[in-house]
């Protein structure tokens, strides 16, 4: 019996049954334990789950071992959440596949008490069930805002990773193909039937026996790209073929035309040649591989096999919410005149572009400062249905910043609020649920990068595609890096010159600089303490653009 | 041996693992006289934990070496 066992963090998607055995089962038992609202007689949001992870997989296995033995079944697949289990949620999947439901059912029966009596997971706590944001009335009782105490600086890689984690992929939803465009796709695609789906010929020819050592043929029939039919070709006949035409029966080569001398329905091989001139059946790609995988970002290639396979309601990543805020009184619209000590809102823009390579809902406001009054003009109801919460300025810890209790009062739990990194250390970090939140420091250039290491990794998980990921070039000019205790993120501009793709780093002196991210197409990962690097030196880059998303 | 904590049990013994030196191998009554001497508080829980060694249940009369991994369990709730 084929097992497989997983212990997760991540929501539990849907089609998450066995493999089939191909022809013999007749069974597919599916279940999945679902979060109650209630446990013990209290409202709750949410289960925490725990487990020894090492022992509970082994007694898994162990016990469906053992239950199979008296009801045998073909390939059974357990999943199990850990950690914050929203209520609702699945916290653990079946799926059993069988002969006959008596087996599939008698094996999930018996394993369900099992589990229960010694498998080392443990509901750790329950989570009351938040009241902040189900009650929208301005008069509603909020929870205090609690202090800012921990306030724990991560390493570039902890935040990453911490983003990773805290940020799961959203429910995927079912889209016409023509719609699917910059969507993850959220299931593996398999060719339904061998591609190309039948031998065919590659050239406008004459199809006869492989082994036919005729030279003079008789043409007995023309097939044409769409046409087919099937005839058995004996020594001597030719069946006339355009290019990519299915042939009328296997063990046949292709003459190009060009080798032949036509009369009539006779011709003669006068250039022998040794190539069949065939594409055979499945040759591209067998019925069941895989066609495009799961998690796979679809352009025009992707959609156009999915096409191919005739998917044409492909499960993919929902179109995300999500709510941009700036904050602060020195920030005045693009079309106003600053005053002294103003400056114009440049974040709104910056956003609104960087989102822009994915499928989202942008819906941008401004705060004021204060923030009982920010949070009287908040719309709680949009803000509760956003996936995706992003903050500009109010990181820092000035007297007037309140992102963090701000998004404390929304009941957002702060995972980090400082990141090891420069710029952008004042990057602030929280979940609620599903949905995720971040503070960003608000000078643009802090935006950009906060954005690309931060931001993007976030999107990426909640789409349920890949992160985006650091990659090595060379440095096409010497870079100076001053000393400092934390990693730079350094804006530089992507090259393709003199073959290969190049790295120019770009002049910047503080966090508020504009000019640089002009033309910033990469931001090269330097460590700590500084020193300079030699043109020609190797580099961790991440891609600040599009065309590097392949 | 390394000896983890689970559950409630962490709020108990204020850990979720402990390294206890073993100069020789100890059956299941030694391992927990040396654990309630070092945890007094885990004495509530003894009739409900289960020792597991090396990520399966131990039997009983099962020898503990200082090489082992030794959990110990309390009644579990998955599902």
């Amino acid at each position: 019996m084929k097992i497989d066992i997983q212990l997760t963090d991540a929501p539990i998607v849907i089609k998450a049954a066995p493999p089939p055995e191909r022809g013999a089962h007749g069974v597919l038992v599916e279940f999945q334990g679902v979060v109650r609202g209630g446990e013990d007689g209290q409202s709750i949001s949410a289960l925490d789950y725990e487990a020894y992870p090492e022992m509970a997989v082994r007694q898994i296995r162990r016990l469906l071992e053992t239950i199979s033995t008296r009801h045998p079944c073909l390939a059974v697949r357990v999943i199990h959440r850990l950690g914050l289990v929203l209520v609702g949620e699945t916290a653990i999947y079946v799926g059993i596949i069988s002969r006959h439901r008596a087996e599939g059912f008698a094996l999930l029966s018996e394993f369900m008490d099992r589990l229960k009596q010694d498998v080392p997971i443990w509901k750790r706590r329950a989570l009351p069930a938040l009241t902040a944001l189900a009650d929208h009335s301005p008069d509603a009782p909020v929870p205090a805002v609690s202090p800012a105490t921990h306030s724990a600086i991560r390493s570039l890689d902890e935040a990453i990773s911490g983003i990773q984690i805290h940020s799961h992929p959203l429910v995927a939803v079912r889209l016409p193909l023509a719609q699917a465009f910059g969507r993850v796709l959220r299931e593996t695609v398999c060719a339904p039937a061998d591609l190309p789906p039948f031998d065919c010929s590659t050239r406008d020819g004459y199809a006869i026996l492989a082994e036919d050592t005729a030279r003079d043929f008789r043409v007995v029939d023309t097939i044409h790209a769409a046409g087919w039919t099937p005839r058995q070709l004996q020594s001597g006949e030719a069946v006339r073929v355009a290019t990519g035409a299915p042939l009328p029966c296997a063990g046949l080569r292709v003459v190009m035309q060009e080798n032949v001398e036509r009369q009539d329905d006779r011709f003669r091989i006068v250039r022998p040649e040794t190539a069949a001139n065939l594409r055979l059946r499945g040759e591209d790609l067998k019925a069941g591989q895989t066609l495009v995988p799961a998690d796979t970002l679809l352009h025009a290639g992707t959609l156009a096999l999915l096409a191919t396979a005739g998917c044409v309601q492909p499960l993919v990543s929902p179109r995300l919410r999500v709510c941009h805020f700036t904050t602060g009184n020195e920030i005045v619209p693009p079309d106003q005149t600053p005053a002294p000590g103003q400056i114009r809102d440049s974040n709104s823009m910056l956003m609104l572009g960087l989102l822009k390579r994915f499928p989202c809902d942008l819906e941008q406001n401004h705060l004021p400062e204060d923030f009982e009054t920010a949070w009287a003009r908040l719309d709680l109801n949009r803000i509760a249905t956003a996936d995706l919460l992003l903050i500009s300025g109010g990181a820092s810890v000035g007297d007037k910043d309140f992102t963090r209790p701000l998004l404390e009062r929304l009941g957002f739990k702060i995972i980090f609020s400082q990141v090891n990194v420069r710029p952008g250390k004042p990057l602030i970090f929280g979940v609620n649920g599903s949905r995720v939140a971040f503070g960003l420091p608000g000078n643009p250039l802090a935006h950009f990068v906060c954005f690309h290491f931060g931001v993007a990794t976030a999107l990426a998980r909640l789409s349920g595609g890949k992160p985006p990921a650091f990659l090595r070039g060379r440095l096409a000019a010497r870079l100076e890096n001053p000393p400092g205790p934390r990693e730079t993120l350094w804006p530089a501009r992507l090259e393709y010159s003199g073959g290969t793709l190049q790295l120019h780093p770009l002049a910047w002196a503080s966090s508020g600089d504009v000019t640089c991210f002009g033309s910033a197409s990469a931001l090269l990962r330097l460590p700590a303490n500084g020193g300079s690097l030699a043109a020609g030196s190797e580099v961790d880059f991440l891609p600040a653009t599009a065309i590097m998303d392949a | 041996m390394r000896v983890l904590f689970f559950a409630q049990l962490k709020d108990v013994t204020g850990c979720d693992r402990f390294d206890l030196p073993l100069a020789s191998p100890v059956n299941s009554d030694q391992l927990w006289a040396m654990l309630l001497e070092k945890f007094p508080r885990l004495a509530d829980h003894r009739s409900n934990v289960r020792l597991a060694r090396n990520w399966e249940y131990a039997e009983s009369g099962t020898p503990f070496t200082d090489l082992d991994e030794t959990a110990l369990i309390p009644p579990v709730s998955g599902g």
